[in-house]
């Protein structure tokens, strides 16, 4: 049989914090955790970077070979089991480990034990490997919570935490797992690779003082994104399950479409994205004028944000107007393999609040994006049933969750 | 010369372990908690430290008492 999803935990460590109602209301209020970074690099830089205690999570000896971007995960991953009740020791006694799994997106892994590395003159940490593997983060975030089943990282570029997400809900409606712990987390805000991204061109550009407001999704103006840091983790488990055992459900996982364009390693694709979309409805069973928000991935960049409106109007044609959207990243930064998790996470609590995070920064729409973005102030959703959050990746790889309120 | 006091040292500044609760004559391992990873970052650091290199061979060392004496005798044989 296929059992219904639920939401039942949320984790995070975000730029706006590690609270997920704060992270909330900093978005509703339009609050950008962007800022210049690295003034010693030629080019100026702007990122969204987390403030994080790692000593909250570890001890100094449990961080030997311990990257951030594992270290991230381990904090989000486990207050999101917290937060879901399931803490370890803490009441579900009748978990078995073996069925617990974790799914996780990650793009690059240990960005700054590899930055380290080349920049030790020679005196390379014999820990580099360890701590750099993408697939660190999962393994800690097993080690800590005790899992003994599927551990699984998925690196999809920007779709990373996304298509984990997805795998993660066929998992539970499968009946393969218990309880997933599925999101992601990404670090990389260090010199070499921020370089690197301003080097592909896909980054905002921005006057002195003004970093807060350099990322413009859909916008006229709009000039790329800013690089964000930080892991969310959602807690999957089967509705049945939630509800024996008194759970609280934040939304259910309805639907997921996972698509590929086929056609350029960079260049994103209406069609292809389109598929994804499709493909999240049918498994719902839901029209698209039954989803009334959508996360979008709105990168900002020129040709990323016409192409996605583009699907989104193929898909949800006479009914474009009726679908409103925004995306986060002007507020939170583009996380990349930590992107579709922490955006899941806002989805689902847009849905849990009826309320819509603002489109940040868009002063004129540019009329190739014409859709009807949620407007600062006008956040009010009072009878949303059910949205979707959109991660459309490098290489090609398009996935769409779809939300729903509980039952 | 003696390396211990400096190890010691170095250990609870790096994963702050004080030196009280962990006996010279103690498995690091099963007493101080530094599993095979942490030991390798340890060996590491000790090299930065004293400006020395750590023979490869020597991975049988269990205790700090023995790592000062091979530490000693590394650096007893870069000042000769």
């Amino acid at each position: 049989m296929n059992h219904t999803v639920a939401v039942t935990g949320l984790g995070v460590v975000a730029p706006h914090g590690d609270e997920p109602g704060a992270l909330f209301q900093a978005l509703l209020q339009g609050r950008s955790a962007i800022g210049p970074v690295f003034p010693e690099l030629p080019k100026p830089a702007a990122a969204a970077t987390a403030a994080f205690d790692e000593s909250r999570w570890f001890t100094k000896l449990q961080l030997a070979g311990v990257d951030r971007v594992s270290q991230l995960a381990v904090a989000a991953a486990d207050m999101a089991m917290r937060d879901a009740g399931l803490a370890a020791g803490h009441t579900d006694t009748d978990i078995d480990p073996e069925r617990i799994g974790v799914f996780s997106g990650c793009g690059m892994g240990g960005a700054a034990a590899l930055e380290a590395a080349y920049r030790g003159n020679g005196r390379v940490s014999p820990l580099t490997i360890p701590a750099f593997m993408p697939n660190a983060p999962a393994a800690h975030v097993a080690m800590r919570q005790g899992v003994q089943g599927p551990v699984l990282t998925y690196s999809v570029a920007c779709a990373s935490s996304s298509a984990a997400i997805a795998e993660a809900a066929k998992a539970v409606q499968r009946g393969e797992v218990d309880i997933a712990i599925a999101g992601g987390s990404e670090a990389l805000i260090v010199p070499g690779v921020v370089v690197a991204w301003q080097a592909m061109q896909t980054l905002a550009t921005f006057q002195p003082g003004e970093a807060a407001g350099a990322v413009r999704p859909f916008a006229a103006d709009r000039s790329g994104f800013a690089l964000g840091e930080g892991a969310a983790f959602l807690i999957l488990e089967s509705a049945e399950r939630a509800r024996a055992r008194g759970a609280r459900s934040y939304a259910t996982l309805a639907g997921w479409g996972l698509s590929s364009d086929a056609t350029h390693l960079t260049k994103p694709d209406a069609p292809g994205q389109a598929r994804a979309l499709r493909a999240a409805l049918r498994q719902a069973g839901l029209q698209p004028r039954d989803v009334g928000y959508c996360n979008a991935h709105g990168t900002a960049t020129r040709i990323g944000d016409v192409v996605e409106r583009n699907a989104l109007a193929d898909v949800w044609g006479d009914d474009l107007d009726a679908l409103r959207v925004s995306s986060t990243k002007a507020l939170h930064g583009h996380l990349l393999g930590a992107a579709g998790a922490i955006e899941a996470l806002i989805t689902v609590l847009a849905l849990h609040h009826r309320q819509l995070p603002p489109n940040a920064h868009c002063a004129e729409i540019d009329p190739a994006c014409q859709m009807n973005l949620v407007a600062p102030g006008d956040t009010a959703a009072p009878s949303l049933a059910a949205a979707i959050s959109n991660s459309f990746a490098f290489g090609g790889t398009n996935s769409v969750l779809l939300f729903r309120r509980p039952d | 010369m003696s390396s211990l006091k400096e190890l010691q040292d170095l250990i609870h500044e790096k994963y702050g372990i004080d030196p009280s609760k962990l006996d010279p004559h103690a498995s690091m391992r099963e007493t101080g908690g530094l599993d095979s990873l942490a030991l390798a970052e340890f060996l590491f650091a000790i090299e930065d430290h004293f400006g020395i290199t750590m023979p490869d061979e020597d991975a049988s060392i269990d205790t700090l008492a023995e790592l000062a004496q091979l530490v000693d005798k590394v650096r007893a044989a870069k000042t000769a």
